[in-house]
């Protein structure tokens, strides 16, 4: 085995999105037996770079190497001829089928008779590869049978047994326990001994610097560095992490004086994953929620919301105990702007004005009378405060464009008597423009005495606009950061697992 | 402003004329083409024998339609239609009230409607395989409740629900006028419908916008389940018998009328008026079916045929309204 | 191994299969404990004879529609549609066409319908409750303009014989059902087409990753419906000497019944054609006991309405978990 020719090498791959340059010029080398870590903060380029890895993405340029020999990815096709299996967040398993037809979906065996499956030789070859793994789970068991982490190993199984060379996994420890971390651990290091070359995207320091052979850093598309474990300190990867550039033209007058309690939540716990998180709002102050996706900060933006359920712990409302549905939440005077906009946020084949008006309906129309007119004259004026560039308030939603949905997602709130907004991404996908548009719409909200809980995956949106901001990791509120303790760099310390 | 606001609405009333115009257009089409066709078509006997029935069918797919607005499907309103007016019909013989009779059939049919929105909002099942499941249930319960008898013979008070005439139009039409009215108003000029829009268009984000779903979902199904113990109640008057197997026919007829009508399947589209015109468009092929003498044992068929006509077109307009953006 | 590997929540899929057993075998076994004691008549060996033969059509209805309902689907034709095929096995059988004739065309009946109905499902996407309703009018429509509405009548020595015969003392229409078992079972367990039948309901998406071509497989589930229900026409027809245009109407809710009732799940592929056997059996049993009861068939249907509803809130809650 020659070890100073890369398996695998990318040399200056780039990848443009309308709007965002999502690789830049990155190179990227992976060699056989090696656990090549990815670190960068949300929206560095790692699941872009993984993309483009795995053939989902064709690159606007760049060269690749196998072997030292030039080729094309250009589809998920010639991927797999190169070995590179990708293990997503998400599982491609069927769950009422055992682990050995999972293993061999699309590719089973044949037996004598056409379309018959050779099962004897399917739990065969599965029993194999699962001896390699070193798992004793009989073959036959249902997916639908095992834990998070076992169906993880039988994705990386599937992955093996189409002689996958080069493993790419996404945040495999997210779901996992520390036992089963551990086990996989040992796997990653018995594939490794068999040569196989192993691309791992984290965001815990402990175990990029335990599992690393090598690191690499990307920020803002681009590779910023490429470093042995040794040669950094988790401090300063942090440091490499950060200080993406963005557009800094909003500003605005941080809170100074100490508003009243609008919510107060303690130890919230909830059945997808928020675990005792106890935080506060003040009338007058955008507090951020910040941390890595997948962190829980959706979740419990949700919680308190009352969209999905809640275990235990309280949420407190102008001093008073507020549970229920989202229904109650509302009238609470509580506003979600959802995550996805398109999914939850709008009803798409519905006009401009119904979509504004539907949260506010009980208000402006106390009698539950509606009259066309008085809707499309509020809306008109919604229309116009917000600056939604539309010729007509009853055009379909979907028409618009994202600046102009996510404007009527968070209008359709300003008419219902909302003291508390919890904004989730409220600027995803949007242009700079759009998003000034939307922080200004937020200021403004604040400056009239409401209080604003902001989701953001952007740490330098979270630093900029919020009075102070918490940060979670692992469904738990990991710090809080005063306004002159917030940086990106101290965000993502907290975000990361960083002892 | 208000020029601006009139110009709006004048917009907004021409998109309604425009979607309801081209069905009004193809029912006149059809009228066009039975006169040419047949004789009897244009008497003033056949043309008021179509406002009737279509009324009755209308009733029906009035309620139905506010179900499928949300994205649901009621398909135990034929049964439930028999099992209103079997048990309407021995209230009316024992205590000789038609008003006692008329409440009890409409009672039922809001009662199996209410049960139909506890199973699909509290209960979350399917809508379909729950009102079929109800439909099942209730067509037993008739028959064993009617165990093969026949209940005929009602006081004329009740009788002129359905057959009766005022000013030389059928009741039923004037009962259809009414209930247009009604259910345009509820749907158009309610909070609550504009909900019940907002459910079907997308659920999520109703419930994300504080609609009560299981509220306005009940609400639904039990309007649904009223419409069709009224409905029964007119098609009892104008039988004036009632048999266990008196409603079975009407499902599919009622849905198609609906989706003919406008009314999405996929939910939040559709109206109320433009479902009476689907009922008018479907009665008109039926009847012209039977000026022809063309067989009644059609019937099942070109509805079957004509629902399925409906849906494709749905599934390909609005697959391909939601993929363009 | 006693280390530290993680916890197996179930270790074999037998396992798996014995803990699904208790729902429907706890129905089952109550309903035969209910009847046993309630009728005299009811464990007697000509009684349970005649229960498996009544659930022969039934079963041969739920077999296909477990696996419709593995995919998420569902077909309401079925009842028509098995009427519509009686109707025509009777029809060419009354024009003088041989039993093979009429059997192929019965099948190719089916066949058809199937075929329409998988093809509108997959390749148009419409909901398959609906595409199934309006074909579920289109079938009964034809059966009635086949018949006139009257019952064609059939006296055909050899249908009755295949209909009565036995072959080595077992009742032949037992041996079809059993055979009908078998070759489901073949496919579902044995074969690519099962296995995608599995993908179908639990992870399209994962097919497609796989490079297979779904659709094809969401048809053939369809036509298998519609093969299988002519096939259960030939019973029919032989049992009703007849093709009566609405004999076998209402039918695909028996069948729905013995599928839901048997552990086979609206989501997530979640199939269980052993359990649909056990279904068929007790929807049977439940007919038959309320018959020796003298419960008239409409309240019949209206128990399993209330068994079908019962068993998916039961599903719904266990979903829940």
């Amino acid at each position: 085995m020659n070890t100073t020719i890369p398996l695998l090498e990318l040399r200056g791959i780039s990848k443009q999105f309308p709007g965002v340059k999502a690789l830049d010029k990155v190179s990227f080398a992976v060699y056989s037996g090696e656990v090549h870590m990815l670190v960068g903060e949300n929206g560095a380029g790692k699941s872009s770079l993984m993309k483009v890895l795995c053939g989902a993405y064709s690159a606007d340029e760049g060269e690749f190497f196998f072997n030292g020999e030039k080729v094309a990815i250009k589809s998920p096709a010639d991927a797999r001829k190169f070995g590179i299996a990708v293990i997503f967040q998400e599982f491609s398993l069927v769950p009422y089928l055992s682990i050995a037809q999972n293993i061999f979906l699309g590719r089973e065996f044949p037996a004598r008779f056409p379309g018959m499956v050779d099962h004897a030789r399917m739990h065969r070859e599965a029993k194999k590869i699962l001896d390699l793994l070193g798992l004793d789970i009989p073959t036959k068991t249902l997916v639908h049978d095992l834990g998070v982490a076992q169906q993880q190993m039988v994705e990386i199984a599937k992955a093996l047994s189409q002689n996958a060379r080069i493993l790419v996994m996404d945040e495999p420890t997210a779901a996992l326990s520390d036992r089963e971390t551990e086990r996989l651990f040992v796997m990653i290091r018995q594939l490794q001994s068999e040569g196989v070359a192993i691309v791992y995207i984290s965001h815990r320091m402990a175990e990029v610097f335990s599992m690393g052979d090598r690191i690499t850093v990307l920020r803002d598309g681009k590779k910023v560095a490429s470093l042995l474990p040794g040669e950094a300190t988790p401090d300063e990867l942090v440091h490499l992490m950060v200080g993406r550039s963005v557009d800094r033209s909003y500003a605005r007058n941080f809170c100074q004086t100490e508003g009243e309690l609008i919510l107060e939540v303690k130890n919230l716990t909830s059945a997808n994953g928020v675990k005792g998180v106890s935080l506060t709002v003040r009338s007058g102050e955008i507090v951020g929620l910040s941390g890595l996706v997948g962190a829980g900060r959706t979740e419990v933006a949700r919680a308190i919301f009352g969209a999905d359920k809640v275990t235990s712990g309280e949420v407190w409302l102008h001093a008073k105990a507020h549970r229920g549905g989202p229904d109650k939440a509302v009238a609470a005077g509580i506003a979600l702007v959802p995550e996805s906009r398109k999914a939850e946020g709008l009803a798409l084949i519905r006009s401009i004005c119904d979509n504004l008006m539907l949260p506010g309906l009980p208000l402006a129309f106390p009698s539950r009378l509606y009259k066309a007119a008085d809707a499309r004259q509020i809306a008109s004026a919604l229309i116009d405060r917000l600056r939604i560039a539309t010729p007509s308030s009853q055009r379909p939603v979907r028409l618009l464009s994202g600046g102009n949905q996510q404007k009527v997602v968070i209008g359709k709130w300003l008419g219902s008597n909302s003291r508390l907004f919890i904004v989730d991404e409220p600027t995803r996908g949007i242009d700079v423009g759009a998003k000034a548009e939307i922080f200004a719409l937020i200021d403004q909200l604040v400056s009239q005495g409401a209080g604003v809980l902001m989701i953001s995956s952007e740490l330098s949106e979270i630093v900029q606009v919020c009075d102070r901001s918490y940060v979670m990791r692992d469904g738990r509120i990991a710090g809080h950061l005063s306004r002159e303790q917030l940086s990106e760099e101290n965000i993502l310390k907290l975000s990361v697992h960083h002892e | 402003m208000s020029a601006a606001s009139t110009n709006q609405r004048m917009a907004a009333l021409a998109a309604d004329l425009k979607t309801i115009g081209y069905r009004l257009a193809a029912a006149l089409a059809i009228c066009v083409v039975l006169t040419v066709l047949s004789d009897v078509f244009l008497t003033t006997n056949n043309l008021l024998n179509v406002l009737r029935q279509t009324s009755l069918l209308f009733l029906l797919a009035s309620g139905l339609t506010l179900v499928i607005l949300t994205a649901g499907l009621d398909l135990s309103v034929g049964a439930n239609i028999g099992m209103s007016a079997c048990i309407a019909a021995s209230v009316i013989k024992l205590t000789g009230s038609a008003l006692l009779g008329a409440a009890t059939g409409v009672g039922i049919g809001l009662t199996i409607g209410l049960a139909n929105g506890v199973l699909v909002a509290l209960l979350r099942m399917p809508p379909f395989i729950a009102t079929y499941g109800m439909l099942w249930v209730v067509h037993g319960v008739t028959y064993w409740f009617m165990a093969g008898t026949t209940i005929y013979g009602f006081p004329p008070g009740f009788r002129a629900l359905g057959s009766g005439y005022f000013l030389g139009v059928p009741i039923p039409v004037y009962l259809m006028f009414v209930f247009l009215a009604l259910g345009t108003f509820f749907a158009q000029r309610t909070t609550y419908g504009q909900e019940i829009y907002a459910i079907g268009a997308n659920r999520e984000a109703a419930r994300l916008s504080g609609v009560p779903i299981a509220k306005r979902l009940i609400l639904v199904y039990a309007v649904s389940g009223a419409m069709a113990g009224l409905a029964s109640l007119v098609f009892l008057a104008r039988m004036n018998s009632a048999e266990g197997d008196i409603g079975e026919a009407f499902t599919l007829p009622a849905i198609a009328a609906a989706l003919i009508g406008g009314t999405s399947l996929f939910g939040g589209v559709g109206t109320v008026s433009g479902t009476l015109v689907g009922a008018l468009i479907l009665t008109l092929v039926l009847n012209g079916m039977n000026l022809l003498t063309i067989d009644a044992s059609w019937q099942p068929l070109v509805t079957g045929v004509i629902v399925l006509l409906a849906v494709f077109f749905d599934t390909l307009t609005r697959k391909g309204g939601e993929a363009r953006k | 191994m006693n280390d530290s590997s993680i916890a197996v929540n179930s270790p074999t899929a037998f396992a798996t299969s014995l803990s699904r057993v208790p729902g429907v075998a706890w129905i089952l076994g109550l309903l035969v404990l209910t009847f046993a004691l309630a009728s005299r008549d009811f464990l007697s060996g000509a009684n349970l004879l005649n229960i498996g033969l009544q659930s022969v059509i039934l079963l041969m209805l739920a077999l296909p529609m477990t696996l419709i309902i593995m995919t998420e689907g569902v077909d309401i034709s079925m009842g028509a549609l098995l009427t519509l095929s009686s109707v025509v096995l009777a029809w060419v059988l009354a024009h003088d066409g041989s039993l093979m004739l009429a059997l192929a065309a019965s099948i190719i009946t089916g066949l058809v319908f199937g075929l329409m109905n998988g093809m509108l499902v997959a390749l148009v996407k419409m909901p398959p409750f609906v595409v199934t309703l309006g074909t579920m009018g289109v079938a009964q429509g034809l059966a009635l303009l086949a018949t006139d509405g009257q019952s064609i009548v059939v006296s055909n020595d050899t249908l009755q014989a295949v209909y009565a015969g036995s072959l080595a003392g077992i009742p032949q229409t037992l041996l079809i059902g059993a055979v009908g078992y078998a070759v489901t079972h073949w496919l579902l367990y044995h074969t690519r087409f099962g296995t995608y039948v599995f993908a179908l309901g639990g992870n399209p998406d994962a097919l497609k990753l796989a490079g297979i071509r779904a659709n094809v497989y969401l048809i053939a589930v369809y036509a298998f419906g519609g093969v299988m229900t002519g096939l259960a026409a030939l019973i029919l027809t032989a049992r009703m000497s007849s093709g009566h245009p609405t004999a076998a109407i209402g039918m695909e809710f028996d069948a729905i019944a013995a599928v839901v009732v048997g552990g086979t799940s609206f989501e997530h592929g979640n199939g269980w054609l052993f359990g649909t056997l056990l279904g068929v059996l007790a929807v049977g049993a439940l007919r038959n006991g309320l018959n020796l009861l003298t419960v008239p068939s409409s309240v019949q249907v209206s128990c399993i309405g209330l068994l079908v509803i019962v068993a998916l809130v039961i599903d719904s809650f266990k979903g829940k978990k």
